[in-house]
């Protein structure tokens, strides 16, 4: 068994820069947008789920791995969803290898967190500011921008999140609550 | 909300709280509770507490970083000042006229001026501009007919400027350029952090590297700017709240339920005896109230009497405060 700290920096290390390509392989090969961040997520999982046995050698292959067999499971399970869901299930594709991002010079990186940072709104950026640059707590950086705690708290979460999805490669959109039904849920196509 | 984003936004909650001053014991537990619960916790959690992380660099760029800047896009708004990897902070006070001719000025004066731990003085310039100089502080002066130039190398102070036709009075203080349009402002220097609060007056804030016209923006009263590393930003205070933080200049501190770690770290700028609060859950309590900053006696009595705090004097002469 792979202990929770061993198994947490592989996960940052090794898996977590396959994120953009892990998301744009579920992007391609399902066609219901809305699901790839549940998918993404439950890729994860059962990455994580796998590698508590032991760490995988190729992390790229093994993501690879779970995600094919992950779709097509959910393709098989889902009676209801009409066949056109899962573009093609036979045909799922992209190498069999995840390839992570090219390792960024650090300057890249930091680069990467200032434009992730430029993109979040306003109001969300200041207070990651305040919290990153003068370490104010939200109870303070309520005080400073004469705004109520959950405002800040609520901000901030965002901003966590926002930045997550930019800085691992997504659009760095505020996700917001979406309004859930079946409706929403259909492809355009 | 999806399974997955629900997820993701509690992971971010749970980040979130661990950050804050009143997290506990038994937070954590109830956090390793929570990661316990499920694997898919984990990866939320692992993956949100990375990119945080990262994004901890925002003030750790390297100060002589020549890379190439993003290139700059039209910004919600214009306080968010990124990437300034200047050399010098620059307060200028650019009264009108920086088109002075070179005339035969009489010797530049030059002069220094400190003050010790507590220590307190106001200083009159020759050209009858006043500067009040806060707690452990030291500043240099140059003085001319075409400009007046302060250097502040660490510490507070607090600026009346007198208007000089065709003579610039110019602030210089850490990594970045700032320009002040104003008569009454206060600069305080942490290392290569920069405050600067506005009372009467603008602040012009200016990224030297970028050209003079491109990336400027101004700051009114009311206004706080911080600069540090590379970033810089600006937001507003009500006025009484900027007066607050200007009180030392009668020898007061005034905090609004502001934590006992700050204003510890407060009254530890003033005085030789240091407080020392290692529990962070003490280090967490909120005061309010108005304070002599030179009597830690009378504060420490209080913590005493009111928060029933144990303060014990140890070997190496701190004054250690615990519940």
């Amino acid at each position: 068994m792979v202990d929770d700290q061993a198994l947490k920096e592989w996960f940052c290390r090794e898996v977590l820069p396959l994120e953009r390509a892990l998301s744009a392989f579920i992007r391609r090969n399902w066609r219901d947008a809305a699901e790839v961040v549940d998918l993404r997520q439950d890729v994860y999982e059962r990455v994580l789920q796998g590698a508590r046995h032991g760490l995988p050698a190729q992390a790229g292959r093994f993501v690879y791995t779970v995600a094919r067999n992950h779709l097509i499971n959910r393709a098989k399970r889902a009676r209801i969803v009409s066949f056109d869901v899962v573009v093609d299930l036979d045909a799922i594709s992209g190498s069999d290898v995840l390839e992570p991002e090219r390792q960024a010079l650090a300057r890249e990186e930091l680069r990467r967190i200032q434009l992730g940072l430029e993109k979040l709104p306003p109001r969300c950026r200041q207070v990651v500011l305040l919290r990153k640059i003068q370490g104010l707590s939200t109870r303070e950086t309520a005080d400073e921008l004469g705004v109520g705690i959950d405002t800040v708290e609520k901000q901030m979460t965002l901003g966590m999140r926002a930045l997550a999805n930019f800085m691992l490669g997504g659009s760095a959109k505020v996700q917001r609550s979406r309004v859930p039904g079946l409706l929403a849920r259909r492809p355009a196509r | 909300m999806t399974r997955a984003q629900d997820i993701e936004a509690k992971a971010a909650e749970w980040l979130m709280r661990r950050e804050q001053p009143q997290w506990s014991e038994a937070d954590q537990a109830a956090l390793a509770g929570w990661l316990d619960e499920s694997i898919a916790h984990k990866a939320a959690f692992w993956r949100l507490e990375h990119t945080w992380q990262m994004a901890d660099r925002i003030g750790a760029f390297a100060a002589r970083d020549n890379a190439p800047r993003p290139r700059r896009r039209s910004l919600p708004l214009k306080w968010w000042q990124a990437s300034a990897l200047a050399a010098s902070l620059l307060l200028a006070i650019a009264f009108i006229g920086l088109h002075s001719s070179p005339t035969s000025a009489p010797q530049p004066r030059a002069d220094t001026f400190d003050t010790g731990v507590g220590g307190h003085r106001i200083v009159a310039l020759v050209d009858g501009s006043r500067i009040e100089l806060n707690t452990a502080t030291m500043l240099r002066t140059m003085i001319s007919n075409e400009r007046r130039d302060v250097w502040l190398d660490r510490g507070e102070a607090f600026f009346e400027v007198t208007h000089i036709e065709n003579s610039v009075f110019v602030v210089h203080a850490g990594p970045r350029t700032i320009t002040v349009v104003g008569t009454q402002f206060s600069v305080r220097r942490e290392g290569d952090k920069v405050t600067v609060a506005v009372l009467k007056g603008r602040v012009r804030v200016e990224d030297p590297l970028r050209g003079e016209s491109s990336a400027m923006t101004t700051v009114t009263p009311g206004d706080v700017a911080i600069g540090l590393g590379s970033s810089m930003m600006v937001f507003s205070k009500p006025i009484a709240a900027i007066e607050d933080k200007l009180t030392w200049r009668d020898g007061r501190l005034v905090f609004a339920a502001t934590s006992l770690a700050e204003v510890a770290d407060e009254f530890n700028r003033y005085n030789h005896q240091q407080l020392v609060i290692s529990d962070p859950a003490v280090a967490a309590i909120r005061i309010s109230g108005t304070f002599k900053a030179s009597n830690v006696e009378a504060f420490v009595r209080l913590l005493k009497q009111a928060y029933g705090l144990k303060v014990e004097s140890a070997a190496d002469g701190t004054l250690r405060i615990s519940a």
